[in-house]
């Protein structure tokens, strides 16, 4: 915009608030299009708006585990609570994800005689993060996750049945939902929050936070009958929050601009395994109100997906279970290029660095033995995993050399007969057999932005920092839209912690706070 | 269960007349809709907007039956996902009035008025051999996803699961 019309534009706006005002504009307009110019002159002045639509204790944004789980506590305290979710249902990335929740000591782990402690649970994630976790709030997960595994069972009722391991934990800590899915969970608390008398409003955005002339947030204006991810949907409303806010609005894997100023690498050619509505702006809203981020370019890949299937998908149940008995092979060489059991940073880094999809591949022994056959059917009916009758087939529909490829198995062979992968230092596991029984299975993978380990600043009140360095007055936050509880990079399965037992806090602190007005 | 969403149109018609002038509206996308139109009377909602092509037999006394028997459900001449939901409700006799009540102004219905017909634990049971999944029930949502995610009376339908998943539902 040139400065001419911005002024231009400028003079308009004035004369056209003057006439109407500011908040019956915005409300009535929305649709407009004059909406934008008007939020912008709203902002500018930051103004509190002239009449509030509707009035709550506490005002949570997001449907997922943080979410629900702070509107579950804040309503337990007493406090009138309003969820609101700019999507048409609920659960985020949460309603996706695998379940999957690290708990230290549970009574999986006693039954199976695994020792473990909150201490043993925070070594593993500070290694895993690098030691860039901020450890008052890594404590406060490992510290708290068996009480949040009993208050998901007990109190909300969702029902957790088995244990399962998962890389970078020192031992088997992970407990998993009784259908596999966050569903298992969210659903719950959903059903829960309702009975308590949450109260809801789905296709409602969060545009921005308002603050009081001393900087304490004190609502927000939202957007009612938002139609993702049209920007111009909906119409304008204000809500005030009594007591405080609580953002539970997830990462921004889908914002492809906003990764790419925090990490210039991923940028549209790579897809997310999250759900659309990951986009981050209601962080950008926060750190406008005055709230500051942090580790925000710290964004997890995960090197497992498929670019032959969308979302998620099935290939990572397939290649997770076959690292450590097949190889993994860089196409254009035909050779082995990177440690197949490392963490995912190790292997999404790599597979960047080459720039196109790698394939990894077991042969019926392996494959057999190690993936589930629903996981299998499925693959392959979609097509993502493909069966060779001989390595040959598998060469040519790739375009892998074959004297390389062939020589590159022969040598994987050799390392899983002794055991030991001089190359790579790939865990190969005792029932891990040499790669020759036809078929074989293999696919493509190249890596999707799967978590944001970077965001606002919270203390272990899960209050935000503001970048006065001082808590920003009536403001929590708790999940993906924190940073600072993963570090570099989080441990599997420790998200859905965070959320828990984050989201209890805050939702707990909301509901403390004295009315402002 | 949450209130419905809100389909785009519905909330345009709710607001003011001046509206209509500032979005400018593709053919048959938003005709207003009137609770007093027959079947026949295309016209009463589209008005000079031709629905029907030329030599169409007369739609007078039609219903969804007899729709059915030239545009079948497999045929190329199917209707599925081109007839919006509202029309084969009402060609079946489910009148306007009987989802939205008699209220002055129309408001989305809430799912619990689609599941008094339509129960959810029935209808994924209909559907159950629908491939490569069943679009009535999931491991997300089970059976508890609301109707109009999917499925927009006034407006084309759209496969939600499509986000994330390649499951190229028909939708009607
Ligand atoms: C496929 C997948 C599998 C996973 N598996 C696991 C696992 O097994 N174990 C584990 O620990 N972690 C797992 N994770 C990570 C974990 O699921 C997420 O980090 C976690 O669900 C985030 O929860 P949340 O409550 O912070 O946010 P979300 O669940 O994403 O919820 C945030 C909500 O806020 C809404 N929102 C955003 N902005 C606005 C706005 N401006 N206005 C209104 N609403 C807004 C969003 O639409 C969304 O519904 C997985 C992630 C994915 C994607």
């Amino acid at each position: 915009m040139s400065d001419e019309i911005s002024q231009e534009s400028e003079v308009t706006r004035r004369s056209f608030l003057k006439t109407t005002g500011a908040v019956a504009a915005a409300a009535g307009l929305a649709m407009t299009g004059l909406a934008a110019t008007v939020r912008q002159a709203e902002a500018a002045c930051g103004e509190m708006p002239k009449k509030w639509d509707e009035t709550y204790d506490v005002i949570i944004v997001g449907t997922g585990f943080a979410g629900l789980s702070a509107a579950i506590e804040a309503r337990h305290a007493g406090a009138e609570v309003l969820v609101i979710e700019k999507m048409r249902t609920h659960g985020g990335n949460s309603i996706i994800n695998g379940g999957e929740m690290a708990v230290a000591g549970n009574k999986w782990q006693k039954e199976a005689g695994i020792q473990d402690s909150p201490e043993l649970f925070m070594k593993d994630l500070l290694k895993a993060g690098s030691s860039l976790n901020h450890p008052e709030l890594a404590r406060t997960i490992a510290e708290q996750s068996g009480e949040a595994l009993d208050w998901c069972q007990n109190f909300v009722g969702a029902r957790f049945v088995k244990l399962v391991f998962h890389g970078g934990h020192s031992v088997k800590r992970s407990v998993q939902t009784d259908n596999a899915s966050g569903s298992g969970l969210v659903n719950p608390l959903f059903t829960k929050a309702k009975s308590m008398g949450v109260k809801f409003q789905f296709t409602t955005k969060m545009e921005r936070l308002i603050t009081s002339k001393e900087g304490r947030v004190v609502g927000l204006e939202i957007r009612k009958g938002y139609k993702f991810p049209d920007d111009r949907s909906g119409k304008a409303s204000f809500v005030k929050a009594r007591k405080a806010v609580v953002l539970a609005s997830g990462g921004f894997s889908q914002n492809v601009e906003l990764r790419q100023i925090q990490d210039p690498r991923i940028d549209s050619r790579f897809d997310s395994t999250n759900h659309p509505g990951a986009t981050g702006e209601a962080t950008l809203a926060a750190c406008q109100a005055g709230a500051m981020d942090v580790q925000m370019d710290w964004i997890q890949m995960g090197p497992w997906t498929s670019p032959d299937e969308k979302g998620f998908g099935h290939v990572p149940q397939f290649c997770e279970r076959l690292v450590g008995y097949g190889p993994m092979i860089d196409p254009k060489s035909g050779r082995r290029f990177i440690q197949e059991t490392g963490n995912r940073k190790v292997r999404a880094d790599a597979m960047m660095a080459l720039g196109y999809p790698t394939i990894i591949f077991g042969d019926a022994v392996n494959v057999k033995r190690q993936v589930l056959p629903h996981t299998l059917e499925k693959g392959m009916a979609n097509g993502a995993i493909k069966k060779f009758d001989t390595i040959e087939e598998l060469a040519a529909t790739y375009g892998i050399p074959l004297a390389a490829l062939k020589e590159e198995i022969a040598k994987w062979n050799s390392y899983v007969e002794k055991k030991k992968d001089p190359d790579f230092n790939c865990k190969i596991f005792p029932e891990t057999t040499p790669t020759v029984a036809a078929p074989f299975y293999a696919c493509r993978l190249w890596p999707r932005v799967h978590h944001c380990m970077g965001g606002l600043v919270i203390d272990k009140n899960a209050q935000v920092k503001g970048f006065n360095l001082k808590p920003l007055k009536g403001l929590y936050a708790a999940g993906e839209v924190t940073g600072g509880v993963h570090g570099a990079v989080r441990l599997g399965t420790c998200a859905m912690l965070d959320c828990v037992v984050f989201g209890r806090i805050a939702g707990k602190n909301a509901a403390k706070e004295k009315n402002w007005g | 269960m949450y209130t419905t969403f809100i389909p785009a149109r519905s909330a345009a018609l709710c607001t003011v007349a001046a509206l209509a002038l500032l979005v400018a509206l593709p053919a048959f996308a938003a005709p207003k809709r009137l609770t007093a139109a027959k079947p026949d009377n295309c016209s009463a909602c589209h008005g000079k907007d031709r629905v029907l092509p030329d030599g169409h037999p007369k739609t007078a006394k039609m219903t969804l039956a007899a729709c059915l028997e030239c545009h079948s459900k497999d045929s190329p001449a199917s209707l599925s996902g081109k007839l919006p939901l509202s029309h084969r409700h009402q060609l079946a006799g489910v009148s306007c009035v009987k989802c939205h009540g008699t209220t002055k102004k129309q408001t989305p219905v809430e799912a619990a008025v689609c599941e008094a017909c339509h129960e959810p634990a029935k209808l994924a049971e209909k559907t159950a051999g629908v491939k490569p999944q069943n679009p009535h029930t999931s491991p997300h949502y089970g059976t508890a996803l609301d109707c109009n995610v999917c499925h927009h009376q006034h407006a084309k339908g759209e496969n939600f699961c499509m986000q994330c998943h390649t499951f190229n539902f028909k939708l009607p």
